[in-house]
């Protein structure tokens, strides 16, 4: 069994269970109003990592290293990072994009989010910089 | 059959820190927030009692009932474990950014599948990726009112997490093993002891460089960085959960303004000024007889006052201090003074949530409160004038605004 199958009986038996309790979730969600939405969010989220944020990513980071001693990298690889974490997980504020459904439900509007987005941005610039110019000028890099 | 080009060539990887050890550190990390992550999910899912009247937001045939009444203490409960849910989600999203990372290279292993092992352990993966995605990409649209995926957030997002458990509970059977080797071959710190100059790549795995580039960072580097996202992430968004000074300090919080946030207008709620005027009458159902009772009315009976904190499914809070009538005074006055449950109807004439069902803890808690003022002031309408329930622990749009009919039921 083993030498055809490529792992244990249990291991199949672990999927098989595993993939009969998901497909009665996804049987569920097939009967819900706007299920072929629903479908298409499940099949994005992937297509959304795999195909559109790593590979930019990735390519960005090759771009900006080529050719270029590795000792600076980071001081810009993390503040632009964590910069770009922020605006992946605060989008929809930094755009305003629920703005009507907010004041529809709290009678306030949003203000000032992206202008916080981007100062926080320049705080981590300035930071990464100052950090850069002082560990040069003492000669050290890490 | 010739290997494509691009990243399904093996040489086209060059980063030196991928290995077993740091997917092992970057998923026992993830892991521990995810599983917080998910109970506290199944935790609200409860709070809302779905087996009480017409509570479940989710289909009723679901076999995972509740097993234990939701407790009414501490009155943070809810707000705790709703922030814990919505905040935690997003200071692990680095996390998964950087697992995911970790192991990108398996994505394009060619031939992709060796073995019907290795091809139904795919799907399996392909079912945690999709449905983790889909949880984190929905979570964060709802939580900042996006409502751009136009299905209904609440059954999508529960039965995609019962996919992400399920999937991630036979990942955790095949990949532990693994994680653990690595822990006990390179030791679970001494990686992170290395410097830039020390840094190699791991001696052996399947997302290994085949030709390396040097390191241009050391292992601890990267995952403080990571840390260091989520670090930013948690102070960006927490203060709408704890309140007080922090709620200034959360800068990307949908919920950062001060004051007492109103969660649906009476205007959003199509509640008029005419339907809560002079007019007004709360009926009160549950003995033989129904009685009805104008707010001057309510104000006469005995009032108790309570300091409580209201929490949101949204992940934020408020801690309010509230006087009304105690919701057992009212119990005894329908004539049911040892009640089983009490449904609570608003004024509000549409919407699942213009309804909720409590159970019989919820009613005899003495700090549960048919509330006429909050902070030494009348109710203003946004905020459910002339009456709104207020439950310790209950999640917030249980608290029912513009209560218009109380049915108490032995």
């Amino acid at each position: 069994m083993k030498s055809r199958y490529g792992a244990s009986p249990l291991h199949l038996l672990v999927h098989l269970a595993a993939l009969a309790l998901a497909a009665w979730a996804l049987l569920q969600v097939l009967q819900l109003g706007g299920w072929e939405r629903i479908v298409i969010w499940l099949v994005g989220a992937v297509v959304l990592h795999d195909a559109i944020l790593w590979p930019a990513y990735a390519t960005l980071d090759r771009l900006a290293l080529r050719g270029r001693p590795a000792g600076w990298a980071n001081y810009v690889r993390v503040p632009v990072g964590i910069s770009a974490l922020l605006l992946l997980a605060f989008f929809p504020v930094i755009c305003g994009k629920g703005d009507a459904t907010y004041m529809r439900v709290s009678g306030e509007s949003w203000d000032g989010y992206a202008a916080r987005w981007l100062l926080v941005s320049a705080v981590l610039f300035v930071v990464a910089g100052t950090l850069y110019l002082v560990r040069s000028r003492s000669g050290s890099s890490s | 059959m010739r290997t494509p080009p691009g990243p399904f060539r093996p040489e086209f990887w060059k980063s030196p820190l991928r290995g077993p050890w740091l997917t092992a550190v970057f998923g026992s990390l993830l892991l521990i927030l995810m599983v917080a992550v998910a109970l506290t999910g199944f935790l609200s899912h409860a709070a809302y009692q779905p087996d009480l009247g017409r509570n479940a937001l989710v289909g009723t045939d679901v076999p995972f009932t509740t097993f234990f009444d939701w407790p009414t203490g501490p009155s943070w409960l809810y707000a705790f474990t709703q922030g814990l849910h919505v905040t935690g989600g997003l200071v692990a999203l680095p996390l998964l950014l950087a697992k995911l990372w970790s192991v990108i290279p398996r994505l394009f292993q060619f031939p992709p599948v060796r073995t019907p092992a290795e091809g139904i352990e795919r799907i399996a993966i392909a079912l945690l990726v999709s449905s983790t995605g889909f949880l984190f990409a929905t979570g964060i649209a709802n939580m900042q009112y996006w409502y751009v995926f136009r299905f209904d957030f609440v059954q999508a997002h529960y039965y995609a997490s019962v996919v992400f458990v399920v999937a991630l509970a036979v990942h955790l059977v095949v990949k532990v093993p693994v994680a653990l080797r690595a822990y006990r071959s390179r030791g679970v710190l001494a990686p992170l002891r290395q410097s830039l100059a020390e840094t190699r790549q791991e001696p052996d795995g399947d997302t290994l460089a085949l030709r390396p580039d040097p390191p241009t960072v050391s292992r601890r580097g990267l995952l403080a960085a990571v840390g260091g996202g989520s670090l930013v992430v948690l102070v960006a968004n927490a203060g709408q959960s704890i309140g007080g000074p922090t709620r200034n300090l959360a800068f990307l919080a949908p919920r950062r303004s001060g004051g007492f946030p109103v969660n649906k207008t009476a205007d959003g709620a199509q509640v008029t000024e005419a339907m809560v005027g002079a007019d007004y009458r709360l009926v009160l159902r549950g003995g033989a007889s129904e009685l009805e009772l104008s707010r001057e009315e309510l104000l006469a009976l005995p009032q108790a006052t309570h300091t409580l904190t209201l929490g949101c499914v949204e992940g934020w809070s408020t801690r309010q201090t509230w006087t009304g009538v105690p919701l057992l005074e009212l119990a005894r006055r329908a004539g049911v003074p040892d009640a089983d449950e009490l449904l609570v109807e608003s004024l509000q004439p549409a919407g699942v949530l213009r309804q909720a069902t409590l159970a019989r803890g919820q009613v005899a808690d003495t700090r549960s409160l048919l509330a006429l003022q909050v902070g030494g002031q009348d109710l203003t309408l946004d905020h459910g004038y002339p009456a709104r329930i207020i439950v310790p622990g209950l999640p917030g749009v249980h608290n029912t605004k513009w209560v218009g009919t109380l049915t108490f039921r032995a």
